[in-house]
């Protein structure tokens, strides 16, 4: 075990990172450990099957530890491992065509709901984030799920910070189509339609 | 609506409306967010914004997410590891061992350790012997039938009773066991092996988790002593 437990988040992740270019296999699994619970919440809000996700994780990981001696702190940790899990993730579900977010919206207009309850727009909210294309859903998902900045996301997706935006901003829009009671009520709607 | 419009048609309201989903992440620096303030505070179209950006931030956090145990997933991750290394098997998680201290001693010493270990073996084989003859002569009986058991080494185990059937099944696919048994009234498990892993390993596994109140490992006999 490495003894870092008094160092911040990012000066362990980095030890164990610097550790891990030098081949320490117990550092990797420290550091696969710290980040496990994270990529598996994230990943499993886009395939409700556990070997994909773990898949993606390990090749993510496997990754990781062929790379390390490559990482120059040009960002943080934690960025370069989740851009890693992004880009794998996202070679994943286009290999895997069934996955759910595969579809445009505009293949469903006849579906646009418009829940009532505020108990519904969670379920709700998860058929629209569906129906999003896999980048801009990743996106608000890294924003909304996992709390990154805009520099963080663009950093993590390897895209200039405009198309961050851009993709985000198509996100909300088709979510704002689907589920129009989003942005306050019924009454809200023609205006922010018309 | 005029004001509105023209709002809708700045450069200002463009930008600020590109920020919101930070301003709700919280992700923007002091100056940014001061922006976002000032502009929201005269743009209706960019409340409406933020109040939809901010319930799909709220729905997104209230869904519920599945917690995973990784060290099932862990030792595959090194299986690869040592596949792509061609080494032997991969190393356990566990404290770093204690460096050898060499000494001229040292041949003696472990001379007397095996000599004692023999000794010991020889103690436990005879009152294994002892006990299993005093057990094929029970003076007792049961009145009740007793619950069908499978015959081989088994692991019984009772569980938190807040545990979850998906943290349950977790794991017990991380210690790649299966309930052959149970729950007893007393709310114990059977579990047996559904792979090549040992008892002893998966007991090990087993007891890492807090939601595990007991778990030991035992053989059920090929016929129950119940008359």
């Amino acid at each position: 075990m490495t003894p870092l437990a008094k160092n911040s988040p990012k000066e362990r992740d980095s030890a164990l990172l610097v550790a891990v270019a030098a081949g320490d296999r117990r550092a990797l699994e420290e550091l696969y450990l710290g980040y496990h619970r994270r990529l598996a919440r994230f990943l499993s809000r886009f395939t409700p099957r556990y070997e994909n996700v773990e898949e993606i994780i390990n090749d993510t990981f496997m990754v990781v530890w062929q790379s390390a001696k490559d990482f120059r702190n040009a960002s943080q940790v934690s960025t370069w491992i989740i851009g890693i899990a992004y880009r794998t993730a996202l070679k994943s579900f286009r290999r895997h065509k069934n996955h759910n977010g595969a579809q445009n919206l505009e293949d469903y207009p006849e579906q646009t709901v418009d829940p009532t309850l505020d108990a519904e727009v969670s379920d709700w909210l998860m058929h629209g984030l569906r129906r999003l294309p896999v980048e801009q859903r990743l996106t608000l998902e890294l924003a909304y799920q996992m709390g990154h900045s805009l520099e963080e996301i663009a950093a993590i997706t390897e895209c200039p910070v405009g198309t961050v935006k851009a993709r985000m901003f198509h996100a909300r829009e088709k979510l704002r189509q689907y589920l129009p009671t989003l942005g306050g009520g019924p009454s809200d709607v023609p205006a922010r339609l018309g | 609506m005029t004001n509105n419009r023209r709002f809708e048609n700045s450069a200002e309201h463009q930008e600020v409306t590109a920020l919101i989903p930070w301003y709700v992440n919280d992700t923007l620096d002091e100056q940014e967010r001061a922006r976002v303030n000032a502009h929201v505070g005269e743009c209706a179209s960019c409340r409406d914004d933020l109040a939809m950006n901010q319930r799909i931030f709220d729905g997104i956090a209230a869904q519920p997410a599945l917690d995973y145990m990784p060290m099932a997933s862990l030792k595959r991750l090194q299986a690869r590891l040592d596949a792509v290394q061609g080494q032997g098997p991969p190393p356990q998680i566990l404290p770093a061992e204690p460096e050898r201290i060499e000494s001229p001693w040292r041949g003696l010493i472990a001379a007397s350790i095996a000599a004692m270990t023999v000794a010991i073996g020889l103690l436990a084989a005879d009152r294994w012997v002892q006990f299993e003859a005093r057990a094929g002569q029970a003076n007792y009986h049961t009145v009740t039938n007793s619950i069908p058991r499978p015959t081989g080494e088994v692991i019984r185990a009772v569980f938190s009773p807040t545990i979850t059937l998906d943290q349950l099944q977790a794991m017990l696919d991380e210690a790649q066991l299966k309930i052959v048994s149970g729950p007893t009234e007393a709310g114990v498990y059977s579990l047996a092996s559904n792979s090549s892993l040992t008892v002893r390993s998966s007991l090990a596994l087993l007891r890492q988790h807090a939601t595990v109140r007991f778990a030991e490992a035992t053989t059920e006999p090929e016929s129950g002593n119940a008359p």
